[in-house]
């Protein structure tokens, strides 16, 4: 390894509160411009009302920023926070952190959440969150060492730019010979070079004796993070009990995490053995549907895609326990061992890599349509080490492939990549571009709502095209699952606050396989309370895996299967014998739609949050070219026939299409309608005053936003 | 024989998991199933066959990402 230079710039010695039921009561502020480190105590009504994790963020980032603040601006904050459930070793799914920032990609608020130590490690440390304002011209680390109740600023020089040695290198040195203590968070090149980093959050491995990491993927918030000038930030805590968190009730915490990690234990065995094949089993299931990405979303299937199934995953990943927080016994967090990658700089050397997840093997996979699972396995390990977003790169290459593919860009423009459907070798070199910033990769980088604008500027491409194919909305590309059959994924896509990505409603399979929300009432319905429930998550510092992948036996005898109501239950005991706020199943929607509605009203304060925001490229209702059309004929002709009461007899293939776009267009308009009055929101998607009142949202500042909107009410 | 959800059935030869699912009060909830290690999914039950043997899981929901 080269000589790396740690250069210690500032330190600040606080004294770590006692952690009461879940919460620090303060947070930690560090200013990059000046090196000013401060704490900020927690005011009683921002707990009530934002919870944690993201709420915090959102909390605290509102304040950092003004409605004119660009994502580059010093002013800018990137937030992280656990959350009152964070740090849980006995109830599985409990060491999510949540990071907040506004985001290069969209212009507005990101949130995004991730696996890995950091968020504990920082709140048993003393701090519910991070927020980190400013920018160095050096390269900074952030050092919260919960252990001597001291923060280092420390400027840096030499150490490694990629991830995977990076994450390496510092929990060596930060250690003091108990490399579990260390959680590193870290973005690599390409974070730098592009516009969709991601941030790479480390925990030790200790079978396997290496750091590993998962990522905050969406939005660009690796991009901001180097941006400022972060190099790293590092956590050092000790060891982790049931007591760390200091439970309000630690016997009933000790019982309800017993019963659902039990659960867990005896029963993903028999459904989808996540401990042993990840998500990878979601691939073979959304190609039988129709569902899985292939070719830039034009279609939903192809016959090599179980190339990339969990069969696959299942002989390759490194067998062994891998939960990316301390006894959650969902451990779905594989990896490979002993890959060698065939190009790059990592060409012929042994790595190890974290992954792949569905979404990868769907981004960099069949969506490209590259059917060769070791090509995918290297898509991952370099995304994860230059510190990109697997879902954008993906998506964003595959936009470049079909644009390639009929005639909207050519060789002279991809500097001679031949940029075709399946190509692995010209999707790696173009990988690598990015994250050196060079070349066609550097266009690539800039996502595909900046893509759309070049080629047709510069390039004279069809702007319509462009504007049909590039899968983005809000200016974030989609995440991976082919939404044209679901009109509850489109919303769950459309809809969203922060652009197209499924944490907030993935509602594709429950709408189109198992038909649980039959009307325009039930999807509008659904589009309300799966956001907010999945909200919460983020507000506790949860992983939602647990709540509904692996199910009760009897769940499907329930009256509302989809809730998976008893696990609901288990979280409203989990949240208040840690808390010690009691509550029931049915309160948990209403704190999560607090803070729902304060991030809706956030992006109008930043300029966007109305309905003119959220819409849909065509691609993503129904098919685009004729093409498409013909390759389901009979699946879209019996749609206008039998759904639409339309007489095709003698329409032509065009007309049709045409025909079909007019309808679930007016579709699509007439669910935006039931969702907006479903959430409590004008017909231009603005929560009304009422709305913010009935929340407790309604500081001055907030409802200043919303008259100067003309919400009046 | 084969193990369907836990419970030992009889196995005959050419048996499908449509016919598996046919005999069962709710085998019209599944929409995946999965055989062994195989995921076979609804649009696949009538032509997947099972072999003598089989542990066969009924997947209550597939929920995502």
């Amino acid at each position: 390894m080269a000589d790396y230079k740690i250069e210690e710039v500032k330190s600040f010695d606080y004294e770590r509160p006692e952690i009461k039921n879940g919460y620090t009561d303060q947070t930690l502020y560090v200013n990059l411009s000046d090196d000013a480190i401060a704490v900020k105590p927690v005011a009683e009504k921002t707990k009530q009302t934002f919870i944690g994790g993201r709420g915090y963020n959102l909390w605290l980032l509102w304040r950092a920023v003004s409605a004119d603040t660009k994502w580059d601006d010093a002013d800018n904050a990137v937030c992280i926070a656990s959350g009152p459930l964070g740090g849980t070793p006995v109830y599985p799914g409990s060491g999510k952190s949540i990071v907040a920032t506004l985001s290069p990609l969209t212009g507005s608020v990101m949130d995004s959440n991730v696996g890995g130590y950091f968020g504990p490690y920082l709140k048993f440390s003393g701090f519910d969150a991070l927020e980190i304002q400013g920018k160095s011209d050096d390269e900074m680390i952030v050092f919260v060492d919960g252990v001597e109740g001291r923060i280092h600023l420390f400027k840096s020089e030499g150490l490694p730019d990629d991830a995977y040695a990076l994450s390496s290198a510092l929990t060596e040195h930060f250690a003091k010979g108990k490399p579990r203590n260390i959680s590193v968070v870290s973005a690599g090149p390409g974070a730098k070079n592009t516009l969709m980093g991601c941030l790479n959050f480390s925990w030790y491995d200790n079978k396997r004796k290496r750091a590993r990491y998962k990522q905050a993927g969406r939005g660009g918030i690796g991009t901001v993070f180097c941006n400022k000038g972060i190099k790293a930030l590092v956590a050092r805590w000790d060891s982790v009990t049931l007591d760390t968190n200091s439970p309000a009730d630690k016997e009933a915490l000790k019982e309800v995490g017993k019963l659902h990690s039990r659960e867990i234990v005896a029963l993903d065995p028999k459904q989808n053995e996540m401990s042993v094949i990840g998500t990878t089993h979601i691939v073979t299931i959304m190609n039988d549907y129709d569902t899985l990405p292939t070719h830039n979303f034009r279609y939903g299937s192809h016959p090599e895609a179980p190339n990339l199934g969990q069969a696959v995953y299942r002989r390759i990943f490194d067998p062994g326990f891998d939960g990316c927080w301390m006894g959650c016994t969902v451990a779905c967090s594989h990896g490979i061992k002993d890959f060698v990658p065939m190009t790059g700089p990592y060409a012929g050397k042994k790595v190890f890599v974290d992954g792949p997840e569905y979404e990868t093997v769907a981004g960099c996979g069949s969506n490209l349509g590259i059917f060769d699972a070791l090509a995918v396995v290297e898509m991952n390990f370099y995304c994860d080490a230059y510190g990109l977003d697997t879902i954008s790169v993906g998506t964003s290459i595959a936009f470049v492939m079909e644009c390639y593919e009929m005639g909207l860009i050519d060789a002279s423009h991809t500097g001679g990549l031949e940029l075709y459907f399946g190509n692995r070798l010209a999707a790696l070199e173009l990988l690598h571009q990015m994250a050196r910033g060079e070349g066609f990769g550097k266009i690539v980088g800039q996502g595909v709502r900046r893509m759309k604008t070049t080629f047709a500027r510069d390039y004279g491409a069809d702007e319509k095209i462009l504007t049909d194919i590039g899968m983005e909305s809000k200016g974030l590309e989609f995440s991976e699952y082919m939404t044209k059959e679901s009109l509850a994924q489109q919303g769950g896509y459309g809809l969203a606050l922060k652009g197209p990505q499924h944490d907030e409603a993935w509602l594709i399979f429950l709408d189109m396989v198992h038909k649980l929300f039959p009307t325009f009432d039930d999807k509008a319905e659904a589009l309300h309370w799966f956001p907010m429930f999945r909200t919460w998550f983020s507000l506790c510092g949860l992983c939602k895996l647990p709540w509904n992948d692996i199910v009760p036996e009897d769940n499907k005898d329930t009256d509302e299967p989809a809730k998976v109501m008893k696990h609901i239950q288990w979280y409203a005991r989990y949240f208040s014998s840690v808390t010690g706020r009691k509550v029931s199943a049915d309160d948990l929607i209403p704190m999560s739609e607090a803070v729902y509605n304060f991030q809706r009203i956030f992006n109008l304060r930043m300029g966007y949050g109305r309905r003119a925001h959220d819409t849909l490229p065509y691609r993503a209702v129904g098919p685009v070219t004729e093409l498409e059309y013909e390759s389901r004929q009979q699946r879209y002709d019996e749609v206008l026939k039998d759904q639409f009461k339309l007489d095709i007899a003698d329409k032509s293939i065009a007309e049709k299409v045409a025909l079909l776009r007019e309808n679930r267009e007016a579709e699509y308009r007439k669910l935006t309608d039931a969702v907006y009055k479903r959430r409590g929101w004008t017909s231009d998607g603005i929560p009304t005053q009422a709305t913010a009142k009935r929340l407790g949202i309604d500081f001055p500042e907030v409802l200043d936003v919303l008259k100067q909107a003309g919400v009046d009410r | 024989m084969i193990t369907v959800g836990g419970q030992q059935l009889p196995w005959s030869e050419g048996m499908t998991i449509a016919d598996i699912l046919a005999d069962l009060d709710d085998g019209n909830q599944y929409a995946v199933v999965r055989v062994n290690d195989q995921y076979v999914s609804r649009p696949n039950f009538g032509k997947t066959r099972v072999p003598d043997g089989a542990q066969v899981f009924l997947i209550p929901m597939i929920a995502g990402g």
